[in-house]
């Protein structure tokens, strides 16, 4: 089945994150949208959903989940999506998003998001379990591309091949996550600009944009540290190959009083102010 | 590269949960060494990160209990209960659900009864903390109940109460548990078992012990039996020309403070 939905860009972003709660009551309409993660809110009731009820009635919202383990060989978990499309209910999202991996199997989770192999066996198998999703949940799913580590033997396609022929197959968006972008590109030794060339403009959603840590011979997605330049640098071509795309800053550790995101935020408004407003012939370059 | 080279999507699914489940060599032929570094480096930071990520997990979901041991201690602990209990849940919300019965029942640990109450006190509250929101019964709603029904009315207490028991001074330690340097919480041996519990009424939770009789007759009350049957339960503690008094007092009490949802007749 087709789900259809506009490519509205909402703007600029933020992580709803607990530790910002009260400064977020006290500083109103500083952001025109917050992505809630999904499974912080799969819950029965109390304060979480207290707060998540407050801040939904002033602002846009996107889900943003960690298990639905798409890539797993696992069954789908019936459970979980029917707990998530509680929450999609009571919180009408604009999209909603998790990230293309698989969590676990055997009924572990890992709780984190182990790469797949880029291969035509994986991309049946992930195309498929996309569908249903989509189904089950009656709307198109965003799914984001994740950080990764090791590169494995069995690849046959670029992880931007893979995903393209994914969103063509599945019909489903992608949240391109600039900096994960950067990780991996450092990590496999690939130039992130292929990456963003090869994905269809108008399968993108959302930007995610984040901090890590630069060990040298590897880097880490950590989201504990401010965003770096080269990731910047990778955000205006981002913003350049993709226009009017909203945008979120990802801080899970390490995080700052809210006003600091919300000035680094600004550099991401300033430059999409920038790149849109740069000459066409500028922009081609 | 060929298709001969790549094992099936199950296998290496199966392959790399077993390395960082249990270390299992054979997965790193699967994966590459870049210029940069070599293939043991980088599926460690997946290893690593695992255990790391549900201490950081424990850590938060059990601060009395990290007040009680050493960082080593607790590190020790935690990374034994990882490995005896993976997460099987799409949520770090439950991963520490089993952790007061570890503590309670796995050597070094059983060796301190404090820090497995310790834990299940932590658990309780969390539970209490997201559980099904209830708006307490009011007073006024119970007045109206004609006389005849009390024959057989029951009440139904919030969703989010939790009974509890401990042998050790855990409620009155725990709030101690950001004052104390790390290893440093001391938990007092009571001698005799007190009983417990925790309810939110609103959105904040509370908690408090009970007296023994009390106890029994919440027991009484959480399993549905009626009014008389509550009132029999106090007998052993009570004489039968007071218990129905005393019922009718706790049960006042127990409306007062938020604790009832509902009643039936």
């Amino acid at each position: 089945m087709e789900y259809t939905g506009g490519m509205e860009n909402v703007g600029f972003g933020l992580g709803l994150r607990h530790e910002h709660y009260e400064e977020i009551l006290a500083a109103p309409g500083k952001v025109e949208w917050f992505e809630a993660l999904s499974e912080n809110y799969m819950i029965a009731g109390g304060m979480p959903l207290y707060w998540l009820d407050t801040f939904r009635r002033d602002y846009p919202m996107a889900l943003h989940g960690v298990s639905l383990s798409i890539g797993s060989i696992d069954p789908l978990d019936e459970d979980y999506l029917k707990d998530l499309a509680t929450l999609i209910d009571r919180v009408e999202p604009m999209w909603v998003s998790d990230h293309l991996c698989f969590t676990g199997l055997r009924g572990i989770n890992l709780h984190d998001l182990l790469p797949l192999p880029y291969t035509e066996e994986a991309l049946d198998h992930v195309a498929e379990r996309v569908m249903r999703v989509q189904d089950r949940l009656r709307r198109r799913l965003v799914l984001e591309n994740v950080s990764s580590y090791v590169t494995y033997a069995a690849s046959e396609l670029t992880e931007w091949e893979f995903i393209a022929q994914l969103c063509q197959r599945a019909d489903c968006e992608m949240l391109l996550d600039v900096n994960n972008i950067y990780v991996s590109a450092f990590n496999h030794e690939f130039d992130p600009k292929d990456f963003l060339r090869g994905i269809p403009r108008e399968r993108v959603r959302q930007f995610h944009l984040a901090g890590h840590t630069n060990n040298g011979t590897h880097i880490v997605d950590t989201h504990d540290h401010p965003i770096v330049g080269g990731v910047w640098d990778l955000y205006a071509e981002a913003v350049r190959l993709f226009p009017g795309v909203p945008t979120m800053i990802e801080r899970d550790a390490n995080i700052p009083p809210y006003g600091e995101l919300l000035a680094e935020l600004d550099v991401a408004r300033g430059i999409a102010e920038r790149v849109m407003r740069a000459p066409a012939h500028e922009a081609a370059e | 590269m060929t298709r001969s080279n790549a094992g099936s999507l199950a296998d290496l699914q199966r392959a790399f949960q077993d390395y960082v489940l249990a270390s299992q060599p054979a997965f790193t032929a699967q994966v590459r060494d870049t210029s940069k570094a070599d293939r043991i480096t980088l599926l460690n930071v997946y290893r690593e990160g695992y255990a790391l990520r549900l201490i950081e997990v424990l850590e938060s979901d059990f601060p009395g209990v990290r007040a009680m041991a050493s960082p080593e201690d607790f590190d020790h602990a935690a990374r034994a209960y990882i490995a005896a209990h993976p997460s099987r849940h799409p949520s770090v919300r439950w991963f520490g659900k089993a952790f007061a019965d570890f503590l309670a029942a796995a050597a070094p640990y059983d060796e301190t009864p404090a820090a497995a109450e310790m834990a299940r006190f932590e658990w309780a509250l969390g539970e209490a903390f997201d559980s099904v929101d209830v708006e307490p019964l009011r007073a006024e709603a119970v007045m109206t109940v004609p006389p005849e029904a009390w024959e057989t009315i029951a009440f139904a207490p919030l969703p989010s109460l939790r009974r509890l028991a401990f042998t050790h001074d855990v409620p009155p330690s725990w709030q101690r548990r950001e004052e104390v340097e790390p290893g440093a919480l001391g938990v007092a041996a009571l001698g005799t078992t007190v009983p417990w519990m925790i309810w939110r009424p609103e959105r904040m939770s509370n908690f408090r012990s009970l007296e023994a009789d009390e106890a029994v007759m919440l027991d009484a009350m959480v399993e549905g039996r009626p009014f008389p049957a509550l009132c029999e339960a106090l007998l052993p503690h009570v004489g039968e020309d007071q218990a129905a008094a005393r019922a009718a007092g706790l049960l006042r009490s127990w409306v007062e403070e938020g604790l009832i949802a509902s009643f039936s007749h």
